[in-house]
């Protein structure tokens, strides 16, 4: 395996490269997914049927606890590629670390608002909007449970085996992934909860 | 026994039962070939756990033209049934499950299989690279797509095959009018192997951007290569859109949503809308990888250049978006109104104009060319007027106001045959033809192939032209049986007996391979059709590691320039070869996927859950796995060079 | 300590904060739909451009043109597939 020291660790090998060239492309696939969910989302918004509306049933206060959490934990895991890059591996652990402390708050938050969701009879069966209402929030929350696991993993191969160019290039994809599924929330919070509730 | 009793076949019926033993005695004779050959072992290492992208290849085109078999008797079963008025073959259910298993098959699992297991094979060697971006993740979206195609196939011996056509239309798909399990079997297969075409979309689109030969730029790669990038293209961004369509079908028939009901909201043409959505791009991934074959076909046996590569490429690209653009073609009929009509009938006949300058490059191609009629041109030139047949009446189609007569009826079923036989069936077979050689080391017989050529293109003829007047004259698809008074018969007969005579040369072209190989010479030499691209610089058939020496490039024809003005390929020593690891964890991993829907299909929740966290395991073992792969060293490349006729200049 | 936190970052995350409490104005204040969809759109997409660009690095590497075509790419077809369906389905409904 042929190492470019000229370059950042997650960037060192060609198989570095493309790994980080596939999860872009893979990214774009998400795009997609999330976009079919939206425009299901928005035929569906106004299909209630007999269950209740989305003014209904959001509450502001737990999407801005969620909002920012998710802000924050973006910021976090930013900060902890950049420690990888200056070579700090205990700051980097620490960022990561508190990136998915942020994610299993953010993840509470959710399964409460899904309670929450239950027991005003906004349930999958209620109606065509809660269904998909809940079908998107739970792709989105689906994916911060896989990366929570991942996140974990990553963590663990950091302290066994230090910074390698393996290593470093998980976590540059793990950190691709989380921005992503930050960039994910932000039209949720804006198109799904701020347009519901305005 | 109650739990067992979900398993039976809701509708059961002698062929079913004769398919049943069928199956079960073709299985066991399988497993017990192998063990009497003591095959297993080489089974696995060579083949099972293989992460060659030429052995990937080849297992998905045998995957493919057994269910070209399948889907193909299902063809003659439903044009058996039709071919006279008031036919009693086949009943109303079983008809409705041979139509709706022969479009699911032949999309999903033979043409899809088709053109990946062509990428697969050809791709990497025309661009100089050693194997695609990602060798484990491709054996994965292997596996996923046999585990796929597997449990979709034991859905009409095990619990009901799907019966609302392959396009799924809800109501008709809901649980209320569909009882059986077969749409959800319909859902997870899909669902599956699915999963497995995004994962080879992104490993081709790396491959082809990150591993071409030094010296080939995007605009000096071959036709065909450029075909396959603009598939995956479209691959990765239209595939998670049937995924998130086959979860929410999943979710009304499983978990009582209602997503494509009439009730609480639900909308069932949000179905046909998100399934077009995904569909119509997909008509696009099955057409152009065809025409980057035809391209390759037409410019070797023309002896000439291709005539206006910048405009082939650049039409792909624009027909790339606009397949995008056209999804609501399929249903005119819906009921919005003029304007959502008028626009998505404009971009519809717009999708025709880069296609018919693909037409126009293919004809100046042979134009003045040096044409020798071999197997694969007569596929490649017979296409040109058939498809174009085709393409003509998707234009009479694409007027909105025109559909509302042409809508499901049988205009429409000749019209899509007519581009997808001459267009992706002839292109496969052109294909598999062409790069034979290259596959297996000898080439197959001209003579038989030319039989088969012609059995094909004439039983297509008579099997799908006549659909275009009695579509015309008012017979709707999908129905099992008609009244004589109709007059359709005589022109369903004729179609009957066309599709018997292209069965006659599906046969024929099996007689081809066991006929090739045993008696076809084995010593062809490397380049045996006089071709232009770099996949037959190599050996043949190629060592494992594809080229000894990466090969260095300075044109769109560098081989061609090798071979006629010496210019010299392959200009670096030999060195070690680093390979990936053969691994078994793509076939169990696909193994527990199988598992995982079957259990779904019937509610068995354990069954979920446990392969669920198998798959999850899986894939953390892959986390924390570390593989290198391994080196091939100088002293065994120079043996394996000398084995195959010494090293290349 | 301070080397840990780059302005670049602590700049974008400021940034991002900000647009949010920007977007919350169509919560807190009484707009029409009109002007809440516009402040939405902007907000959302210039939140998404920092993600990608500050946070996400789009930019630094040898296959920057790859990245940024297909991220754009994905963003028109999603658009395509958005605005479509709701003409199929809803506007064009009839």
């Amino acid at each position: 395996m042929k190492i470019d020291h000229s370059q950042p660790l997650e960037y060192s090998t060609e198989q570095n490269k493309m790994n980080i060239l596939g999860f872009w492309i893979f990214l774009g696939a998400e795009i997609m997914l999330f976009a079919t969910l939206f425009t299901s989302y928005f035929v569906y918004e106004d299909r209630i049927g007999s269950g209740p509306a989305g003014a209904e049933i959001f509450g502001i206060t737990p999407v801005l606890f969620e909002t920012f959490i998710l802000l924050t934990s973006s910021f976090t895991i930013g900060l902890a590629i950049h420690a990888m890059r200056i070579q700090r591996t205990k700051a980097m652990l620490v960022f990561l670390g508190i990136t998915l402390l942020l994610g299993a708050a953010f993840l509470g938050i959710e399964i409460y608002e899904f309670t929450h969701y239950y027991h005003v009879g906004a349930t999958l069966q209620t109606s065509a909007f809660t269904a998909i209402l809940l079908t998107t929030l739970g792709t989105h929350g689906a994916h911060v449970t896989f990366g929570l696991f991942w996140g974990l993993f990553i963590i663990l191969q950091i302290r066994k085996r230090g910074l390698t160019p393996e290593t470093a290039n998980k976590s540059f994809i793990f950190s691709l992934y989380w921005h992503f599924l930050d960039v994910v929330w932000i039209f949720i919070f804006s198109f799904v909860y701020l347009k519901g509730m305005m | 026994m109650e739990f067992f009793d979900r398993f039976a076949v809701p509708h059961p019926s002698p062929l079913i039962y004769a398919s049943m033993v069928a199956i079960g005695l073709t299985v066991m004779a399988i497993i017990l070939g192998i063990t009497y050959f003591k095959k297993w072992g080489y089974l696995w290492r060579e083949w099972l756990t293989t992460v060659d992208h030429k052995r990937i290849g080849i297992m998905y085109i045998i995957s493919a033209l057994l269910m070209l078999f399948r889907g193909g008797a299902d063809a003659v079963m439903m044009r058996l049934q039709t071919s006279v008025p008031d036919n009693a073959f086949l009943d109303a259910q079983h008809y409705n499950e041979v139509f709706t298993t022969h479009g699911v098959v032949m999309i999903f699992f033979m043409a899809m299989a088709f053109v990946i297991g062509l990428m697969n094979f050809v791709v990497p060697l025309q661009i100089g690279a050693r194997d695609v971006a990602f060798p484990r993740l491709n054996a994965i979206s292997f596996w996923l797509y046999f585990a796929g195609a597997m449990l979709f196939n034991i859905s009409f011996v095990i619990g009901g095959s799907p019966d609302a056509g392959w396009t799924n239309y809800y109501p008709l798909a809901s649980t209320d009018f569909s009882t059986s399990v077969g749409v959800n079997y319909y859902n997870w297969a899909l669902q599956i192997s699915g999963i497995g075409t995004l994962m080879t979309g992104i490993n081709f689109i790396v491959t082809i951007l990150k591993m071409r030969a030094p010296g080939m730029k995007l605009m000096k790669m071959p036709m065909f290569t450029w075909s396959a990038l603009i598939t995956n293209i479209i691959i990765v961004f239209a595939f998670p859109v049937l995924t998130i369509a086959l979860l929410m079908g999943t979710f009304d028939r499983q978990f009582g949503t209602n997503f494509f009901t009439s009730v609480n909201g639900g909308m069932d043409m949000m179905w046909a809308n998100l399934f077009w959505v995904w569909g119509h791009p997909e008509v696009y991934i099955l057409i152009l990888p065809a025409f980057g074959i035809y391209s390759e076909i037409i410019s070797t046996f023309s002896r000439r250049n291709l005539y206006g590569y910048n405009s082939m490429v650049s039409s792909m690209a624009i027909i790339s978006l606009l397949s995008f653009l056209v999804w609501v073609h399929h249903f005119f009929t819906m009921g919005h109104g003029a304007l959502t009509n008028s626009i998505f009938s404009i971009t519809t006949m717009a999708i025709a104009v880069p296609t018919g300058i693909k037409i126009f490059n293919w004809l100046l191609t042979m134009w003045k060319g040096k044409i020798t009629f071999t197997v694969p041109m007569l596929y490649s030139v017979a296409f040109i007027p058939l498809f174009t047949i085709g393409g003509v009446t998707g234009v009479m189609l694409a007027m909105a106001s025109a559909d509302y007569q042409y809508h499901n009826t049988m205009f429409l079923v000749a019209h899509f045959h007519n581009v997808i036989i001459p267009g992706v069936v002839f292109a496969m077979l052109a294909g598999l033809t062409y790069w034979w050689p290259k596959m297996f080391g000898f080439m197959l017989n001209e003579r038989i192939g030319k039989w088969a050529f012609w059995n094909l293109a004439i039983g297509f003829c008579l099997a799908f032209f006549p659909m275009y007047i009695t579509g015309l004259d008012g017979q709707a698809r999908r129905m099992y049986t008609y009244s004589e008074a109709t007059g359709f018969g005589p022109l369903n007969m004729l179609s009957f007996l066309g599709a018997g005579i292209m069965a006659i040369g599906f046969v024929l072209i099996v007689y081809n391979v066991y006929y090739s190989f045993r008696h076809a010479p084995r010593n062809v030499g490397d380049d045996p059709w006089n071709a232009r691209t770099l996949e037959w610089a190599t050996h043949n058939p190629v060592p494992e590691y594809n080229f000894a020496i990466t090969p260095q490039v300075d044109s769109s024809q560098a081989f061609w320039d090798s071979k006629k003005h010496g210019y010299q390929l392959f200009k670096d020593d030999l060195k070690d070869i680093h390979m990936p690891n053969n691994s078994g964890l793509p076939i169990i991993m696909a193994g527990l996927f199988f598992i995982f829907g079957f259990s779904f299909v019937f509610f068995i929740w354990a069954g979920v859950i446990l392969s669920g966290i198998g798959i999850l395991a899986c894939m953390a073992y892959r986390s924390f796995e570390k593989d290198d792969g391994y080196h091939i060293p100088v002293k065994e490349v120079k043996e394996t060079e000398e084995k195959f006729g010494g090293a290349k200049k | 300590m301070k080397e840990l936190f780059p302005l670049k970052q602590v700049n974008g995350f400021i940034f991002s904060l900000l647009l949010t409490v920007i977007a919350l104005s169509v919560y807190f204040m009484d707009l029409s739909f009109e002007l809440g969809m516009t402040i939405l759109l902007i907000t959302a997409f210039v939140q998404a451009t920092v993600q990608l660009v500050v946070f996400m690095h789009a930019g630094e590497s040898e296959d920057k043109s790859a990245i940024y075509t297909s991220t754009l790419y994905g963003i028109i077809i999603a658009l395509f597939t958005v605005f479509g369906s709701l003409l199929a389905m809803v506007w064009g409904y009839m």
